[in-house]
């Protein structure tokens, strides 16, 4: 019993380091947010959000997130299912190192490999066009907002096979046979049964995507060098200094304000997990 | 039945291979373009060797890289056992603060970082290594968790210990083979993440691989294009063997344990 | 009370299927009567779960025919096949309760509201979880959530009932009052059964005819006590109840020489040559404690003795042999030591043998 008292003690590193190099940073950050220039307590950071240039870069960036998370998580999940039904553990284990670098490491060698591809000199953008679909005829450029939300798609999805993958995983054999067994078809099996017990973790990993998105920094940056004004963007440029502001901590309330708009996506996130808690084992 | 199953298969892969790997194949169908001119070559590849900063950018990435897959591994597999072995209900706080970083912008931790870190860390490349390995925290943890719920660590322990053995000798002998396929793919995650990293090396002014790559491409497209191609294909072989690796150990335990059933 | 249905006649002619080399039904033959129930029964990878599993619709038979009340049925798609199964475990639809499990075949099948209505609450009482109905999955016991995937097969009043092992994952005393619940059950309703176990104690307790299975055919299809008292083939005698297995030989017309006494061999123990050294196998019960003065006793040293009730067990030590194992009454045994001598002999009409 006395052990059991003390058995966090070995996790203590681990609190200690995420702690100190991921929560106390966040605190400092949105501590900071709330001073002005001489170092008083104050909102004025935060004025310059609510209009003009830096709401619309919010409600540029959010729109750009949900876009960008419905189309990856619709084909993702899509993909997952096919590779988990298919796939020997060969295949899979390799489609899964795959995924893993498009999502993770992707950022900016992507955006280059995007840009060679569909700019306007490039194999696939030909392609597409001995196919009789020339995606230069109307406004589209890779550096447009169209062209991020494509690019966006491409490490996203792969994110989406990630996160989603244990959900899929855990649909019993045992349920459809049942299904089955009991006359029903299979399209009823998806309606009444696979669906309703993939949505938490669907909505879940939609948010995940969201959040992804939302603070997705390095393929905007190499893709559109500031055509789209995207709020990780702005930041980065007040970090560099390349914009002036009168106001030295604008870009730590800018980051404040990611960090509020992930917020909701995380609070999206839990209440996906919590509202399948009535009927899944804890 | 089969036809259809592998009718379904070929489909997806076509399906997957349109999608993900004709743009890279195109990609890299541009890299060995020749600049302004008709044709292919290497020149891409060669120039990217004559500029001062791509081999010490490379080796600071390298560097950086190495480290974060330690500090990954000394901190997260001891947690993860622990969790696993002893402390069953703090993990669903420790699962909550691992998904934290796919949540909480990397800029926003960049600026953070900006504001609460000692001078001594700021004014040293090394900084970055600790924030790696926490945006690498969601994968690795993952990959971690999935192998050791895979085997029955508690049995395993238990069998180990009153077979007389100590905890070190549980530990070197039984819990890291156990759990060796978590193990190395934490390990690949956390370096491949390190070497791809810009976000925060970028916000923060460091030079490595990725931020150098962003400012040759203001000199020279085509070059910062054969980069981006060279790396990602380095990096899925990378994986790829690790994946491959670990799916063959499976293989093999499974043919050991019905031999030794029949 | 519960609606008398048409009991149906379930029959497997020649069933074959394979996985790649193994070879899981080697020719498979079982009918099953209306209103019967037979348990298939034997060792691990025989093919019982195979042989369920192409009765269900789930797997498919390579050759051989399927039949219900002689219409073949090989090619009839799952979902019209009409029999229940009982899965061995975690088959319920964890996002419904369990009167929305029980009527997911009966909304399947179009019924109106109030007849399914009807119908789940006498499947909720017949197996008597009425008060759980709103409960999820994961708020019962193994054994209630066995109890409703029962209710959940019966409720679309199968032709045929199949059961996978679905006890093999409650602990000892909830599987045998289970057991007896699914037995009243299927009597009541009359329904023709299929139940699949490895443990013999259970398929003895529940079927009205047992069925052993070996490599992927049936060695022998009978009533419980004939299979115990009369096997027909030497693996049906070691695989069912216990057995000691001792040296043997055979010495001619029909007998067999085991210890110190000569037995007429078993009908059933065919093609075995005279002279030959073989194994014989005998129940522990068919052994008895005797005087020393019997010309036909063997000695041995007691050095074990378990007791079970009103039986005891016990282990008699021989030179050169196994441990002989015997179950004598209790009262018979009660003034016996661990250490003493002890005179036995076998007391039985004819005694199986095979090759060793
Ligand atoms: N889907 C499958 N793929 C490959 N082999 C299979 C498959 N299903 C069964 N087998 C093999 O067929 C044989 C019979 O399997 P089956 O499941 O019918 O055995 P069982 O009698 O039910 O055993 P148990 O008592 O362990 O459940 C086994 O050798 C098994 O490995
Ligand atoms: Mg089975």
């Amino acid at each position: 019993m006395k052990l059991k008292r003390y058995s966090w003690l070995p996790l203590l590193p681990f609190f200690l380091f995420t702690g100190y190099f991921l929560l106390w940073p966040i605190l400092g950050v949105t501590l900071k947010s709330f001073h002005n220039n001489a170092g008083e307590w104050s909102l004025s950071n935060y004025t310059p959000l609510i209009s003009g240039a830096y709401r619309h870069a919010f409600a540029t960036s959010i729109r750009l997130s949900i876009i960008t998370s419905v189309i990856s998580s619709v084909l993702g999940a899509f993909f997952t299912l096919v590779i988990v039904k298919n796939a020997g553990s060969r295949l899979t284990s390799i489609i899964e190192s795959i995924a893993a670098v498009f999502a993770n490491s992707g950022g900016v060698p992507l955006a280059f490999m995007y840009i060679a591809a569909f700019g306007a000199e490039g194999m696939f953008t030909k392609i597409l066009k001995f196919f009789g679909w020339n995606i230069y005829a109307g406004r589209f450029t890779l550096f447009s907002f169209t062209g991020v939300v494509l690019v966006y798609t491409f490490f996203m999805t792969p994110l989406m096979v990630i996160v989603f993958r244990p959900a899929i995983l855990g649909l019993r054999k045992e349920w459809s046979e049942a299904s089955l067994n009991l006359g029903a078809n299979t399209l009823t099996y998806w309606r009444r049964v696979a669906i309703p017990i993939l949505t938490p973790s669907f909505i879940g990993s939609f948010f995940l995507l969201f959040a992804g998105a939302f603070s997705a920094y390095a393929t905007a940056r190499a893709l559109t060098v500031g055509t789209v004004p995207l709020v990780p963007i702005i930041i980065g440029t007040l970090v560099d200094g390349n914009v002036i502001s009168d106001q030295a901590n604008l870009g730590d309330a800018l980051a404040v304000g990611m960090i509020v708009v992930a917020g909701v996506a995380m609070i999206g996130y839990i209440w996906a997990q919590r509202s399948a808690a009535k009927w899944r084992q804890s | 039945m089969k036809i259809g199953r592998y009718s379904l298969n070929a489909f997806t892969i076509f399906l997957a291979g349109t999608i993900f790997f004709l743009p890279l194949l195109a990609a890299a169908e541009f890299s060995f373009r020749k600049p302004g001119g008709k044709g292919h070559s290497f020149t891409n590849y060669s120039w990217l060797l004559q500029q001062e900063g791509f081999l010490p950018a490379l080796g600071t990435s390298l560097r950086l890289a190495v480290l974060s897959g330690a500090l990954n591994l000394i901190l997260m597999v001891p947690t993860m056992v622990v969790l696993n072995l002893k402390a069953k209900r703090y993990k669903s706080i420790v699962d909550f603060i691992c998904i934290l970083p796919l949540i909480i912008p990397v800029v926003s931790l960049a600026i953070g970082a900006q504001v609460s870190m000692p001078e001594f860390l700021q004014n040293t490349e090394y900084e970055l290594v600790f924030f790696f390995v926490i945006v690498a925290l969601p994968y690795t943890y993952r990959a971690l968790d999935s192998a050791i719920s895979a085997v029955d660590i508690k049995v395993l322990v238990e069998a180990s210990r009153s077979l007389g053995a100590t905890w070190f000798a549980t530990i070197i002998k039984v819990i890291i083979p156990a759990i060796r396929s978590g193990i190395i793919g934490s390990l690949f995650l956390s370096f491949a993440l390190a070497i791809g990293e810009f976000t925060l090396t970028s916000l923060l002014h460091w030079d490595t691989f990725p931020t150098w790559t962003v400012v040759a491409a203001q000199q020279n497209i085509l070059g910062a294009i054969a980069i981006s191609v060279f790396s990602f294909a380095l990096a899925i072989f990378a994986l790829t063997l690790v994946g491959i690796l670990a799916a063959r150990k499976k293989n093999q335990n499974l043919v050991l344990e019905n031999e030794e059933v029949e | 009370m519960a609606k008398q249905r048409a009991s149906s006649t379930l029959k497997l002619e020649n069933v074959t299927r394979s996985f790649g080399t193994t070879v899981a039904l080697d020719g498979l033959n079982l009918t099953v009567q209306p209103g019967e129930l037979v348990a298939l029964l034997g060792p691990s990878g025989c093919g019982k779960t195979t042989a369920l599993r192409i009765v269900a619709g789930l797997e498919t038979a390579d050759s051989g025919s399927l039949l219900v009340n002689d219409v073949r049925y090989n090619d009839t798609a799952v979902n019209d096949r009409d029999m229940g199964m009982v899965f061995q475990a975690y088959s319920l639809f964890p996002n419904m309760t369990v009167a929305e499990n029980i009527d997911y075949g009966l909304r399947a099948r179009k019924m109106d509201l109030p007849k399914r209505m009807k119908q789940v609450r006498k499947m909720l009482q017949l197996v008597d979880l009425e008060e759980k109905s709103t409960r999820y999955p994961h708020q019962l016991s193994g054994g209630q959530q066995q109890r409703v995937a029962l209710a959940r097969a019966l409720a679309i009043e199968p032709t045929v009932l199949l059961l996978d092992e679905p006890l093999s994952a409650l602990d000892a005393q909830v599987r045998s009052q289970i057991r007896e619940e699914i037995r009243a059950i299927q009597l009541e309703l009359g329904i023709t059964t299929l139940f699949v176990t490895h443990d013999q104690e259970e398929a003895m307790a529940i079927a009205d005819r047992v069925g052993v299975m070996n490599k992927g055919k049936l060695e022998q299809i009978d009533k419980p006590t004939v299979l115990y008292n009369e096997p027909a083939t030497p693996f049906v005698a070691s695989f069912v109840g216990q057995a000691n297995r001792l040296p043997a030989t055979i010495t001619g017309k029909g007998n067999v020489k085991v210890l110190h006494q000569k037995i007429s061999l078993s009908r059933h123990s065919t093609d075995l040559r005279d002279g030959l050294p073989v194994e014989a196998l005998i129940r522990p019960e068919s052994i008895t404690l005797t005087t020393e003065n019997d010309d036909e006793a063997t000695q041995g040293l007691l050095v074990s003795k378990s007791f079970l009730g009103p039986l005891t067990k016990l282990g008699v030590a021989l030179e050169g042999l196994p441990i002989i194992h015997i179950n004598s009454q209790s009262k018979d045994v009660k003034s016996l030591e661990i250490g003493d001598r002890i005179s036995f002999k076998i007391v039985a009409d004819e005694i199986m043998a095979q090759n060793v």
